[in-house]
């Protein structure tokens, strides 16, 4: 068999590599607690505290107590009308430059679902009462999506041009694929991504009305899989030409070297049950890293445990890979919707950097209309070179991205 | 590779279809303010809203039947672009076509509804209909669906720079051979709740005219509405140059950003296509052209149309590109006197390249240069 880099020589432009990248999830604060946490299969889903859920199916959520991701902060009058996802995102970027303190973005590309979508919700709730409305102000100007984005970086002192890409569940994988390119084509050496959200009240309602979300627990690809559970969080990453990286001696955690996108219009929540969008996606991540499919060591699915993503996404992998290793994440952390994609590429980087295959937990028995190779209930050591991510969403926006362990 | 605009669409206060608007532009009319009222009837708004006509004739498509006013106006400027375009002789294929939507406040209306529900009896009077319709891809989705583009589709948010970013982001996509062709929509909805927060915010002026550029800034008066523009290598209008700008901590500092961003794209024979909106924007462009470009004519489209916050900046390219193939701006209406800023007047021709200085009520700053 060729080598991968042997093959990328023809495709690729610059190389992308990762130098640094942060993380706040349900599985703890920090790369080396979620390295942990995954290797210990650590299921984070608990009864819903921030809202009324009497009236859901499903009453469970993958969340992340404020002293998480408070710990390390100073509290001013200015920190403490930010939003939680504002200190998320703070957290994540704490992480990444305290590893590469020099790194400093031309531009950040950053997904997200919702923004600070509960300052909504109490601004909504105040006026529907008449009261309290004297927080108004501060809820409409820490509410807009790319708040968190700006406070993170206004933070650090960084002031580059912020993209946000709101393309549902796909989001922080876009944002990922869209950095990658950036970085890829030459248009910029240093580019900040990864994606946030944090819970909210209208989204967890919204999937719980949709019947998406699970009373039971997150079972991804299980044969009796009933759906989804929540989670939140923020996961960054820093990319740089590689090259430059290089020279100025940044160390590399892994690179990323392929990009897919796709849409498909088959409907507004549903994918199309061929798995063609899917497909589509992850053909072009190949593609663009110059790869091919026997090349990939291990997939972090989007696997969301409905009934219907599972079955596409599990077709498609199953068309395209056969018996690779394929792991949900979800179970674990729940689905963090623009977050998604980026803590699950995190998740990939440290299973290249560790050696190990996270585990699919909640997984009882297969599905027989899905033969996949599944990660099942526990974290296993393995030789994996190259791993690819999923994310897919609302709208029929289909993202892949495939990470590459950094070179010994 | 040159990136230009192959065709365009706008769905505006003043009606639908760039001939039309810009005609009306020309003649200095201003959309007529409508009374929005609040939640519980004893409070109004004054805004600009679309005629009800200006998103009639679209396709009988089912992703239409339930679609909010934001999906209806996006799609409707979206379709006209692509149909110029087409008129002008180009071939746009679905398989390179990309779509690139920005929007800042989104499916107001829906998010509003479908929280009430939720507020007024329960989750479980939550309603799967609505919930699909109020994430921020919905319209992108949609017009996706409608054109049956199956490539690239991306939703970017942020303030009222955030129609730039896409641009910026569409040239990207071309640039790098990601696309043939990339269409750009921006649209916004109006809704009495959005009026009610940008009156917290101390940002709304009660009711109209729309005062550009006056010290101190009176308030702006909000709108909705689409812009489309078809981005390809073939084109009548060039972009020359995006500047993505930067951001802003504290409104005192926009002066900053917006500098930065003439700083740019400066070109001293091109007029600027400004977003003054009646805020403490104007006071920050002011500045900044007086120090960057003070010769240049400025003119801001916001007293006829109103602020569409996440449209805005389409509506701003939209002008710019008409003001050179016309090569000339509409006359500035209600603008501040003693600004030290030069105004379109009639004798006044517009050279061969206009700058949009686009700069959001949320902390972020943009700019482009077109030209002939």
């Amino acid at each position: 068999m060729l080598s991968f880099s042997a093959i990328n020589v023809e495709n690729r432009r610059s190389r992308v590599a990762v130098v640094g990248a942060g993380i706040v999830s349900p599985l703890g604060s920090g790369l080396q607690k979620t390295r942990h946490s995954l290797r210990r299969a650590t299921d984070c889903v608990t009864a819903v505290s921030g809202f009324d859920v009497r009236h859901c199916r499903c009453k469970t959520a993958a969340q992340i107590p404020d002293q998480h991701f408070l710990a390390h902060r100073q509290t001013n009058r200015k920190n403490a009308r930010l939003h939680r996802a504002s200190h998320m995102m703070i957290a994540a970027l704490a992480e990444l430059l305290e590893h590469d303190p020099e790194f400093r973005p031309q531009v950040t590309v950053i997904g997200t679902t919702s923004g600070g979508m509960s300052f909504g919700e109490d601004y909504y709730r105040a006026l529907h009462r008449q009261e309290n409305l004297r927080r108004s102000p501060e809820w409409i100007a820490n509410y807009p999506p790319q708040k968190p984005v700006l406070d993170a970086q206004s933070e650090f002192g960084i002031s580059a041009p912020c993209f946000v890409i709101a393309n549902a569940c796909a989001s922080g994988t876009n944002a990922i694929g869209r950095a990658f390119e950036s970085v890829r084509s030459g248009k910029y050496e240093r580019v900040l991504t990864g994606g946030y959200d944090a819970l909210s009240e209208l989204v967890f309602v919204g999937f719980d009305s949709l019947q998406a979300a699970t009373p039971e627990k997150c079972r991804p690809f299980d044969r009796n899989r009933s759906g989804m559970v929540l989670g939140e969080g923020a996961a960054l990453l820093a990319l740089e030409n590689f090259e430059t990286a290089q020279k100025r001696g940044a160390e590399i955690l892994g690179e990323i070297v392929g990009y897919g996108i796709s849409t498909d219009n088959h409907h507004l929540t549903q994918p199309d049950p061929s798995g063609s969008g899917p497909r589509r996606a992850m053909e072009q991540a190949l593609q663009s890293a110059g790869c091919g499919a026997d090349q990939v060591d291990y997939i972090n699915a989007h696997g969301t445990a409905t009934l219907l993503n599972d079955a596409a996404e599990g077709k498609a992998i199953l068309e395209l890979f056969g018996k690779v290793p394929v792991s949900s994440t979800k179970g674990m952390i729940g689905h963090s919707l623009g977050a998604a994609g980026a803590i699950e590429a995190v998740i990939c980087l440290l299973a290249l950097q560790s050696q190990f295959l996270p585990p699919n937990i909640n997984f009882r028995e297969p599905d027989p209309d899905l033969a996949l190779n599944v990660v099942a209930n526990e974290s296993r050591d393995a030789k994996i070179d190259v791993a690819l991510s999923n994310s897919f969403g609302f709208g029929g926006t289909n993202a892949s991205v495939l990470i590459r362990k950094a070179a010994a | 590779m040159s990136v230009r605009i192959a065709g365009m669409g706008w769905v505006t206060p003043l009606g639908r279809g760039v001939d039309q608007v810009w005609a009306r532009l020309l003649r200095g009319d201003e959309a007529t303010a409508q009374t929005i009222p609040g939640l519980d009837g004893t409070k109004s708004y004054q805004g600009f809203l679309v005629p009800k006509e200006a998103s009639n004739n679209l396709p009988p498509h089912p992703r239409l039947r339930r679609a909010s006013a934001i999906s209806r106006f996006a799609a409707a400027a979206g379709l006209d672009a692509l149909a110029q375009a087409k008129s002008g002789n180009l071939k746009v294929e679905m398989e390179s076509l990309a779509l690139v939507f920005a929007v800042s406040n989104g499916g107001v209306a829906y998010t509003k509804r479908f929280y009430h529900g939720i507020v007024e009896s329960g989750a479980q009077s939550a309603s799967p209909l609505l919930f699909p319709e109020t994430v921020f891809n919905a319209p992108a989705s949609h017009l996706a669906a409608i054109l049956g583009l199956n490539g690239a589709t991306y939703t970017i948010v942020g303030d009222g720079a955030v129609g730039i970013l896409g641009i910026k982001m569409a040239s990207e996509l071309l640039e790098t051979g990601a696309a043939n062709h990339c269409l750009v929509v921006a649209a916004e909805e109006a809704d009495w709740l959005l009026f009610d927060a940008y009156h917290k915010w101390r940002l709304l002026k009660s009711s109209p005219p729309l005062e550009p550029f006056s010290d101190p800034p009176r308030g702006t008066i909000l709108s909705e509405g689409a812009g489309a523009v078809l981005l390809s290598a073939e084109g009548k209008v060039k972009i020359d140059s995006i500047s993505p700008g930067g951001n802003f901590s504290h409104q005192r500092d926009a002066i900053e950003v917006v500098n930065r961003v003439l700083q740019d794209v400066r070109d001293q024979a091109a007029c600027i296509v400004a977003s003054a909106n009646g805020t403490f924007v104007d006071l920050a462009e002011r500045e900044a052209i007086r120090q960057e470009a003070p010769q240049s004519i400025v003119y801001s489209p916001k007293s006829p149309l109103g602020e569409s916050v996440g449209a805005s900046g389409l509506w701003q390219v939209i002008v710019a590109a008409c003001a050179l193939a016309g090569k000339q701006l509409p006359p500035m209406l209600h603008a501040a006197k003693n600004t030290g800023l030069r105004f379109p007047s009639r004798e006044a021709e517009v050279g061969p390249a206009a700058i949009v200085s686009s700069c959001g009520l949320n902390q972020q700053a943009a700019g482009l240069r077109l030209s002939t």
